[in-house]
C-alpha cells in the first residue's frame, strides 16, 4: 500500500490541520520525518502545516490574536533539529469526528471487504462499523454493498500472488479462442463485482489484464515470478486503447449513452442524428468486432451500428444466429 | 490593530482553520459581524461600517466547506430577535465536534479501516475515505501494513453517485431522467433518496418516488444526464433503509429464475455459469437468478447464439424479439422476413 501523496485541496488541508494538532499534542515530541511518515505526506508539507499551526489561534478577549491566544511550538527544536514540540495549545483538545459521508465510505468499504474470500473476522468488522457510526458527527449516510461471490479460482490466484508464484491458465478471449497463458500475477483487482488479474504475461512479454471469469484450469506453478509488483507500474486503466483499434460509427438513443460506459470517454464527440429525434451519432473504438457484436446485441432498440458495413454485418449475423435458435424448435 | 492598506492574502486553509478554532473556543457563539471583523482571513478584508457582501458570501461558502468535513457548525437564534440574521450566533460545540473519548481503534482495526478506505481509492467516495483516514491517523495508531496482493476497489462509474450521496446526507429531494430497462425513452423522476446500495454489482438508489409517494429503487446506470438537487428537503423517518433495500432486491432476485441452454466453452457458459446462484441442472442447462427481467433479456441477447432461453416464456419471447430487432436494424435479410414479432415487442 504505497500512498502517493496527492496535491491537497483546501478542505483536505483543513482536515489535515485538525487531525495533526491532536496527534502532536499526544506525542509531546516527534520528528518531522516520523509525523510525515505517519500521515503519509511529504516532510515539507508537514513543516508547512506546523508553521501555520504555530501562528494560528483564536481572536481572544482582545479580538487581536495576542500571544497567549495562539499555538506555540519550540521554535529552536523545530528549526534546528526538525523536531516538533507544541508548547501552547488553544481551542482543540481532541480528534474530530468523522463526517456522515466519511463514516459511510468506510462502512461500505468494510461491507465489501467482509464479503471477500479473506479470512477477515466478521464480528470484528461488525463492531468496527458500530464504532464508526458512533464516531461520526451525524448518522452515516446509508451506503451499503451486498456480498460478492467468492470463487475458487480467485482464492488460488491470491495464494499465488502472496507466494510470488507464476500461474498458468486457459484464457478465453472475447473472440472466442482459448489459449494457455503463463503469467506472473502482480495484483488482483475487483471493480464492483468483476474480478481482474493483472500480471506479466510471459508469452507476450507485456503487462496484461485478465478477467477472472474467462480463466479456467488454473495451475499455480513452482516457478517464482520474474517480474515483481514493485518493478512494474500498473496503469490505473485496466485496458488501454491501442493503435490497432477499429473505429465504428453508431447511432444510439441519447438516453442510452451512459450504458456504453467505458467505451465512451467524456470527450467523445456526439452529434444529433439527422434522421431520428432523441438519437445521436458517435464513434467507438473497438479491438475487434467480436466485442462490438456482443455490445450491440445487448443494447437492442437503443443502438445501431452504421459503419463500416463489415461491423454492421457482424452484428446482424450474430443477432440473426441467435434468433435462428428459436425458430428451429 | 492597524490594518495595512493592502491586506496580505491569507491562504484558504488558514482562514478555515482560524474559523474552526474561533468557533470551537466560543461558548455563547459569535455573530457574523464578530467573525468577519475579528477572525484571521476575514478581518483583513473587513470594511468597518462598509459593504461586506463579498465577505459574507465567502463566509457562507466556508460554512458549507467546514460542515462537509463533518464539523458540527451550529447556528443559534437570538430568542429576543427571532429571524434576525445579524443577531444569529455561530459556534462549534466541543461535544459533537470531538470523537467520543471512549472510541479508540486498535492497530488491527486501523489496518482494516485502511483497507476499507482503499476500496474506494478510485471510486466516488475516495475524497471521503482519504479524509477519514486523515482523522484516523490523528489518533496516532500505526496500522500493521498488510501484505495484500490484491486491491479490491469499488468504483461507481455512474456520474450520479456523487450528487446522490450529497443529497442523501442533506436529505434533499433530487430530480433526474431515468431510462427504465426495456424502454427507449427516459422519463423524469423526482425522488427523496434514502440509501445507495450495490446489489449484484449494480448500484441502486432507493428512495421515495415523489410522483407516486411510494418507495422505489432505481439503477444508477440508467440515470440519464445529471442529477439535480432541488431546493426541497424532506424528513427521514429513520430506519435502516440500506439493509431493507438490499433485502428487497435479494427477495426479487431469489424469486426471478430463468432456465437457459448455454453452448459449452463459450463466453456465456464461462460467465453466466459462474454467477452467484447459477446452477447447472443437466448437461448444458443452466438455472440463473435475476432481479430485472428486462435487464437480463438485454444481457442474454448480447450472447447471441451462445444462449437459448427455455423458460420462463416471457423471457424467451423477450430475448428472441430483441435478437430479431437487432438483426433487422442491422439489415439482416432473414430477420426482416421473419419479423412477425411485433406483438411481443410490447413486453419489452
Amino acid at each position: 500500500m504505497v500512498d502517493r501523496p496527492a496535491p491537497l485541496q483546501a478542505q483536505d488541508k483543513l482536515a489535515f490541520l485538525l487531525a495533526l494538532v491532536p496527534y502532536l499534542m499526544d506525542h509531546g515530541r516527534v520528528s518531522v520525518a516520523e509525523a510525515a511518515a505517519h500521515f503519509r505526506v511529504k516532510p515539507e508539507a508537514l513543516r508547512r502545516a506546523v508553521r501555520l499551526i504555530a501562528v494560528s489561534g483564536v481572536p481572544g478577549e482582545t479580538s487581536s490574536y495576542q500571544h497567549g491566544d495562539l499555538f506555540d511550538i519550540a521554535w529552536d527544536d523545530f528549526e534546528d533539529n526538525d523536531q516538533i514540540v507544541l508548547t501552547h495549545m488553544v481551542a482543540i483538545d481532541d480528534s474530530p469526528r468523522f463526517s456522515a459521508r466519511e463514516a459511510a465510505a468506510l462502512i461500505a468499504g468494510l461491507q465489501y471487504l467482509s464479503a471477500l474470500p479473506e479470512n477477515i473476522d466478521r464480528d470484528a468488522i461488525g463492531a468496527l462499523m458500530a464504532k464508526l457510526a458512533r464516531g461520526s458527527s451525524a448518522s452515516p449516510t446509508q451506503v451499503a454493498v451486498s456480498g460478492s461471490e467468492s470463487d475458487e479460482t480467485l482464492g488460488r490466484v491470491r495464494e499465488a500472488v502472496a507466494a510470488g508464484r507464476r500461474v498458468e491458465f486457459d484464457y478465453r478471449t472475447s473472440r472466442g479462442d482459448t489459449e494457455r497463458r503463463r503469467v506472473d500475477p502482480l495484483r488482483i483487482e475487483s471493480i464492483d463485482q468483476d474480478w481482474y488479474v493483472r500480471g506479466w504475461d510471459a508469452g507476450r512479454g507485456a503487462v496484461r489484464t485478465f478477467r477472472l471469469d474467462r480463466m479456467s484450469d488454473l495451475a499455480v506453478t513452482d516457478e517464482a515470478i520474474v517480474r515483481h509488483p514493485g518493478d512494474i507500474a500498473l496503469p490505473d486503466a485496466l485496458f488501454e486503447p491501442s493503435d490497432e483499434d477499429l473505429t465504428v460509427t453508431i447511432e444510439v438513443a441519447e438516453a442510452a449513452l451512459p450504458l456504453l460506459g467505458d467505451y465512451l470517454t467524456e470527450d467523445t464527440p456526439t452529434r444529433p442524428s439527422p434522421s431520428r429525434a432523441g438519437w445521436v451519432l458517435t464513434s467507438l473504438r473497438v479491438a475487434h468486432y467480436h466485442g462490438l457484436k456482443r455490445l450491440a446485441a445487448g443494447m437492442p432498440g437503443v443502438l445501431t451500428v452504421l459503419e463500416p458495413q463489415a461491423a454492421r454485418d457482424a452484428v446482424a449475423d450474430w443477432a440473426a444466429a441467435g434468433a435462428a435458435r428459436y425458430r428451429t424448435l | 490593530m492597524a490594518e495595512p492598506k493592502t491586506a496580505p492574502r491569507v491562504p484558504v486553509e488558514e482562514r478555515l482553520f482560524s474559523l474552526v478554532l474561533a468557533l470551537l473556543a466560543t461558548e455563547s457563539g459569535l455573530t457574523k459581524n464578530e467573525i468577519l471583523s475579528t477572525v484571521q482571513g476575514y478581518r483583513q478584508r473587513y470594511r468597518s461600517g462598509g459593504d461586506n457582501v463579498n465577505l459574507e458570501r465567502q463566509f457562507e461558502r466556508d460554512k458549507d466547506d467546514i460542515r462537509d468535513l463533518g464539523v458540527p457548525l451550529e447556528t443559534l437564534e437570538d430568542p429576543s430577535q427571532p429571524g434576525n440574521n445579524h443577531a444569529m450566533r455561530y459556534r462549534i460545540p466541543r461535544g459533537t465536534y470531538e470523537l467520543p473519548a471512549d472510541i479508540a481503534f486498535s492497530s488491527e482495526e486501523t489496518t482494516l479501516l485502511n483497507l476499507a478506505a482503499m476500496v474506494w481509492r478510485e471510486g466516488s467516495l475516495s475524497g471521503e475515505s482519504r479524509r477519514a483516514l486523515m482523522k484516523l491517523r490523528s489518533l496516532g495508531v500505526e496500522s500493521d501494513e498488510p501484505v495484500v496482493g490484491y486491491a479490491p476497489r469499488l468504483r461507481s462509474r455512474e456520474a450520479a453517485f456523487d450528487p446522490l450521496s450529497v443529497a442523501l446526507e442533506r436529505h434533499t429531494v433530487v430530480r433526474f431522467r431515468y431510462l427504465k430497462p426495456g424502454e427507449s425513452a427516459a422519463r423524469v423522476r423526482t425522488l427523496a433518496p434514502l440509501a445507495l446500495v450495490q446489489h449484484q454489482g449494480r448500484w441502486h438508489v432507493h428512495g421515495i418516488d415523489q410522483d407516486v409517494a411510494e418507495k422505489r429503487t432505481f439503477l444508477l446506470s440508467r440515470i440519464v444526464g445529471s442529477v439535480q438537487l432541488t431546493g426541497q428537503t424532506f424528513a427521514d423517518e429513520g430506519g435502516d433503509h440500506a439493509a431493507r433495500a438490499l433485502a428487497e432486491l435479494d427477495a426479487i432476485w431469489a424469486n426471478g429464475v430463468g432456465v437457459i441452454e448455454v453452448a459449452p466453452g463459450t463466453d456465456a457458459a464461462g460467465r453466466l455459469g459462474r454467477r452467484k446462484g447459477s446452477a447447472v441442472t443437466e448437461g448444458d442447462r443452466l438455472t440463473l437468478h435475476y432481479s430485472d427481467m428486462n435487464l437480463l433479456a438485454d444481457e442474454l441477447a448480447g450472447y447471441g447464439p451462445e444462449v437459448l432461453v427455455l423458460s420462463p416464456p416471457w423471457l424467451r419471447d423477450a430475448v428472441r424479439t430483441r435478437l430479431e430487432q437487432t438483426a433487422a436494424a442491422h439489415g439482416h435479410p432473414a430477420a426482416t422476413l421473419a419479423d412477425d414479432a411485433g406483438r411481443e415487442r410490447d413486453h419489452g
